[in-house]
This record gives C-alpha cells, sequence and structure tokens, in this order.
C-alpha cells in the first residue's frame, strides 16, 4: 500500500472528512480542558460526568427525535444536573463530594441505559457508548466548531484567571479572581465537549480524548503553557492516527482514538526525561542505600 | 509611642458567624501601620477568620473592617495573601519564575502581556528574596525555606503594602524558620505592614513587636511583650478544650528577652 493510499485515500470520502475534521476540532479543545481536569485532579470526576449525561441523551431523543440540538440540550442539562446535585448533597448531607458525584452518576447512568433500552425507536445503543465516525453529520460537525472555538477563546482570554485558578485557588480569590465564575465555566465548557465528542468518540470513551493527552503531556513539561500546547499537539496526533487506524483495521473510531493515545501515554510514562519509569528507576539504582526512594 | 502611630488596619465591633457559631466575637482592634503583627490563640480561636475577614471573604455579623478610610475589598492590590504551604500542589509545571509573575496578574487588563515595567518588578522580587538562580527551576526543585521565599516574592510582586500570612512557619525547619524570622524582621524596617497567625509562642517573640491574642473574643492586643504575659495566655488558652494539664509550661517558666 502506497503512503498516498495509506494517509489520503481514505479522507477521499466524505464522512471519513467530517470525522477528521470533529476528531481535530475536539482535539483544540480537548487537550487544554483536559490539562485542567488533570492538573485539578477532576480527572475521575470527568469520567463520571461523561457516564450521565446519558439519560439526557436519551430523553431528548424520545421526545424530540435525532436532532443534534435536543440531544446537545438534553446531555447538557444532566451532565450540570449531575454537577449541581453532587455539590448539593455533599453540602447538605455528611456525604463528601467524591461519593455523591459517584453515587448520582452512577444511577444516571443507569437510567439512561434502561431509557433507551425501551425505546420504540430502533436506536444502537453502542453507537451513544463508543461512537462511530460513521454518524457525524454536518450539523454535529457545526457543533464541535462552535464548542472548540469556545473553549480555545475562552483559554486565550481568560489565560491568566484560568492558571491561578488551577494552581493556586485561593491567591485568585486573594486577588479578587472570581473562582466560582472560572470554576462554573470550566463545567460547562467540559459537558459542551463531551457532548460535541459523542458522535465520533461515544459517552465512555470521549474523556480519553481529554485525559490522554493532558496527562502525557504532563510527564514532559514543567510549564504550563507547555503542557497546554503539547497537549493539543498529542491530541491531534492520536486522533489523526486513531482514525486512520480506525479505517484500515475496521475499528470503532472511539476505541482506535484512545488506544493510539494510551500508546503516547505509555511511551511518555516509560521515557519521560524526568517524570518517567525509566529515568526514576535510574535515579534510584544511583542512589546510595540510605536515601529515600521516589516510590515511598 | 504606639499611640501616636498611624493606625492602618481598624476593625470596629467585628462578629463572624459561622451558622449558629461565633467564630469572632466584637473584635475591636488597630493595627499599626508598618508593624508586624502575630495572632495568635488556640485551634479555632478565629486567627485565620481574622485573616480572611480583612479579605471580605466572611460578610460580618456586626461591625466593620477598614483599611485607611476604605473597606479592604475596595483596595484589594494593597493586600497580598500567603495561603498555607499545604494547599500549594508543588509537582504543578511551573517554575519560580512564573508564580512570581501571577503577583503581576491582577495589576494587568484583559490579555493584557507582561510589560517591560512588570518584569523589572518581578526582578527586583526575585532578587530581594535570593531566590534569582533559581528563577527557571519547577517548584518541587527547591527545599521548604525556598519553597516559602518564591511566595513571599510573589507576594512583593503584587504591589502589596500589607502582607497577611496564614501560619508562615508551619511545616519549615529549623534553618528554614531562622530565614523567614529574618525576612520579616527586615520587612518591618522597610516599614512593610505584616500580620500572621502564629502558632508557637517562643518563636512569636523573637519575630514580632505586636501582638493579638484572640478566643474568639479579643483577649490582648498591642505590644508582643505585654500581650504574651502569662495571664493572658492562660486566659486564652486554658478556658479551651484542652486536656494537658499544662500545655504551656515552657512559655510560662522560661525568661524572655523584651
Amino acid at each position: 500500500m502506497s503512503p498516498h493510499d495509506f494517509f489520503i485515500t481514505p479522507f477521499s470520502y466524505g464522512f471519513m472528512q467530517r470525522g477528521l475534521l470533529s476528531a481535530v476540532l475536539l482535539s483544540l479543545s480537548g487537550g487544554l480542558l483536559g490539562c485542567i481536569l488533570v492538573l485539578r485532579r477532576l480527572a475521575l470526576m470527568g469520567d463520571a460526568l461523561s457516564h450521565s449525561l446519558l439519560p439526557g441523551i436519551g430523553i431528548a431523543w424520545l421526545i424530540f427525535g435525532p436532532s443534534t440540538t435536543a440531544l446537545f440540550v438534553g446531555a447538557l442539562i444532566a451532565g450540570l444536573l449531575t454537577a449541581l446535585g453532587s455539590a448539593f448533597l455533599s453540602r447538605l448531607t455528611r456525604v463528601k463530594e467524591d461519593a455523591a458525584f459517584g453515587s448520582l452518576f452512577i444511577i444516571f447512568f443507569a437510567g439512561g441505559i434502561a431509557l433507551i433500552s425501551k425505546l420504540p425507536t430502533r436506536l444502537d445503543l453502542t453507537h451513544f457508548l463508543f461512537g462511530s465516525v460513521l454518524g457525524v453529520s454536518m450539523p454535529d460537525l457545526q457543533l464541535a466548531a462552535a464548542v472548540s472555538t469556545a473553549t480555545v477563546v475562552t483559554f486565550i482570554v481568560f489565560f491568566r484567571s484560568i492558571l491561578l485558578e488551577t494552581f493556586d485557588p485561593i491567591f485568585h480569590r486573594a486577588t479578587g479572581g472570581r473562582g466560582g465564575l472560572v470554576h462554573f465555566c470550566f463545567l460547562a465548557l467540559t459537558v459542551l465537549n463531551l457532548v460535541a465528542a459523542l458522535q465520533t468518540m461515544g459517552i465512555v470513551l470521549a474523556l480519553g480524548l481529554f485525559l490522554l493527552p493532558a496527562v502525557s503531556a504532563y510527564l514532559w513539561c514543567d510549564h504550563f503553557n507547555r503542557m497546554l500546547l503539547l497537549s493539543v499537539a498529542f491530541a491531534l496526533v492520536g486522533s489523526v492516527a486513531g482514525i486512520l487506524l480506525s479505517y484500515h483495521a475496521g475499528l470503532a473510531s472511539g476505541a482506535s482514538i484512545v488506544l493510539c493515545l494510551g500508546a503516547v501515554f505509555f511511551i511518555s510514562a516509560l521515557i519521560s526525561p524526568h517524570h518517567g519509569i525509566i529515568s526514576r528507576m535510574a535515579k534510584l539504582v544511583s542512589r546510595s542505600p540510605g536515601e529515600k526512594s521516589p516510590f515511598a | 509611642m504606639p499611640d501616636a502611630t498611624h493606625k492602618i488596619l481598624r476593625f470596629r465591633d467585628v462578629t463572624v458567624c459561622y451558622g449558629r457559631t461565633a467564630a469572632l466575637q466584637q473584635i475591636t482592634l488597630d493595627i499599626p501601620c508598618g508593624s508586624s503583627t502575630a495572632i495568635l490563640g488556640r485551634n479555632g480561636a478565629g486567627k485565620s477568620t481574622l485573616l480572611r475577614a480583612i479579605l471580605g471573604w466572611h460578610s460580618l455579623a456586626t461591625g466593620e473592617i477598614l483599611l485607611g478610610d476604605a473597606h479592604p475589598q475596595h483596595v484589594l492590590p494593597r493586600l497580598a495573601y500567603l495561603p498555607q504551604r499545604q494547599s500549594i500542589d508543588w509537582d504543578f509545571p511551573i517554575t519560580v519564575r512564573a508564580v512570581v509573575e501571577q503577583g503581576r496578574f491582577p495589576s494587568l487588563k484583559l490579555c493584557q502581556r507582561l510589560g517591560a515595567r512588570d518584569h523589572a518588578i518581578v526582578n527586583r522580587a526575585l532578587d530581594e528574596l535570593g531566590i534569582t538562580e533559581f528563577a527557571s527551576r519547577q517548584i518541587r526543585m527547591l527545599s521548604g525555606g525556598q519553597q516559602q521565599r518564591v511566595f513571599l516574592a510573589r507576594a512583593l510582586a503584587q504591589g502589596a503594602d500589607i502582607f497577611l500570612l496564614d501560619e508562615p512557619f508551619a511545616g519549615l525547619d529549623l534553618f528554614a524558620t531562622e530565614e523567614l524570622s529574618h525576612i520579616l524582621r527586615a520587612w518591618e524596617t522597610q516599614g512593610r505592614t505584616v500580620l500572621a497567625s502564629m502558632h508557637e509562642i517562643d518563636l512569636t517573640r523573637q519575630v514580632f513587636t505586636q501582638g493579638v491574642l484572640l478566643d474568639t473574643t479579643l483577649i490582648a492586643s498591642g505590644p508582643i511583650a505585654r500581650v504574651l504575659s502569662p495571664e493572658n495566655i492562660d486566659r486564652a488558652y486554658r478556658q479551651g478544650r484542652c486536656v494537658h494539664d499544662n500545655p504551656l509550661h515552657l512559655a510560662r517558666t522560661t525568661e524572655f528577652p523584651r
């Protein structure tokens, strides 16, 4: 197979072009958001959030049919309900926020699965759970473009507030920053991006496009802005490679994107010059026995 | 002549409540300009609440706090707040210089970049705290004392004249403690106003000239030697839920220089 057949021919199909464009757009915003998720230790919360979107999608489908806008609004409402609900639960009861979030998302997810399995129309559940590059329609692409633009613009304009809120929220507040607002915008952007990534990636795997590039970049960078840029670069490489893999090997698009990004992550974890396994092992070996181990 | 000095921070009948519990009750207090003041008291006596009330984070049930003639929320650039060490993620991908540059952020407009003047201020702050040579290191690659100095430098870069430090000595080793004491004493001679919540009474006597002793109500305030009299310490700490027989044995039996 010539390079042309490998890299170019797949994208002569309209659905592949749309799939690629959607993945590229969401890599830009997902790579940025992922960094904040990783640095604020919200990675698992992001996962929970993505699962909780399902009932919103189910209900929207039930009422409005396969309209992108309806699915989008439904998912948005479900995501915000989970986020706000767990915030309320943790403040009004003894339950801590992580447990509240965990409980709510699993209930929402179960509700969504129950709902979709009972839907009168012939709707493929796996399509929502794992995504399909075939399913990216023109409105989906417009949605991805809008969400991605909004995210990138927010990051450029409010870069300093985002940095302060992520690094030192107390200082941000003490200098007159509106931490609550930044946090809410961040949650809203996360939900928007998850919804936009739904068609290509699916609910269960969408977070991989955000999280894996960021956590890989985290292993390489000691500067916040470089981490953001590298994360976006990883996301772009991973999603293009993943779409090609999905085309040539006939795999589900979401899964193959996540697998490609996963490879980047494992390689980074292994060979990163300061924070990787090999360099830490080397330091461990060169230390005298009395010194404290970095793994302790 | 403490009475002749200008009072930079004035508390008038300040009460702060968490739900039904009063964290601070009817505090009336003046902080002299250019002084270094320690806030002492048992756990839950309202030390941190007092600092945060200055920043306007707690709505006051009664009274008011004045910075000069204004409410502090309206002159936030004059205040620099140093959070406790453990609230920082030391693995964050950020260098010393980038942390100090954050001190300039509040005075920049949206999308405005750091200018030559900002860089000069950052350099001066790095220089004053002796961390210029570490400026390009990631913040984990520093000792505890150096890390503390990075955040002091950020506070300097803010251009504030009042420094609110929450437990600045917590978690510092002997050498770093000495270092920070030296810095705080130097700041006082330079006319900077420092307000710090403190735990260790001996150390407080060595570093600070003014003191505020709290037990949700005000026990005493003024020159540190007078505030930390055995009677006042007894009143502030003994009425708490302390189960030890005499937890401040050292402080009460040792002679301290005035």
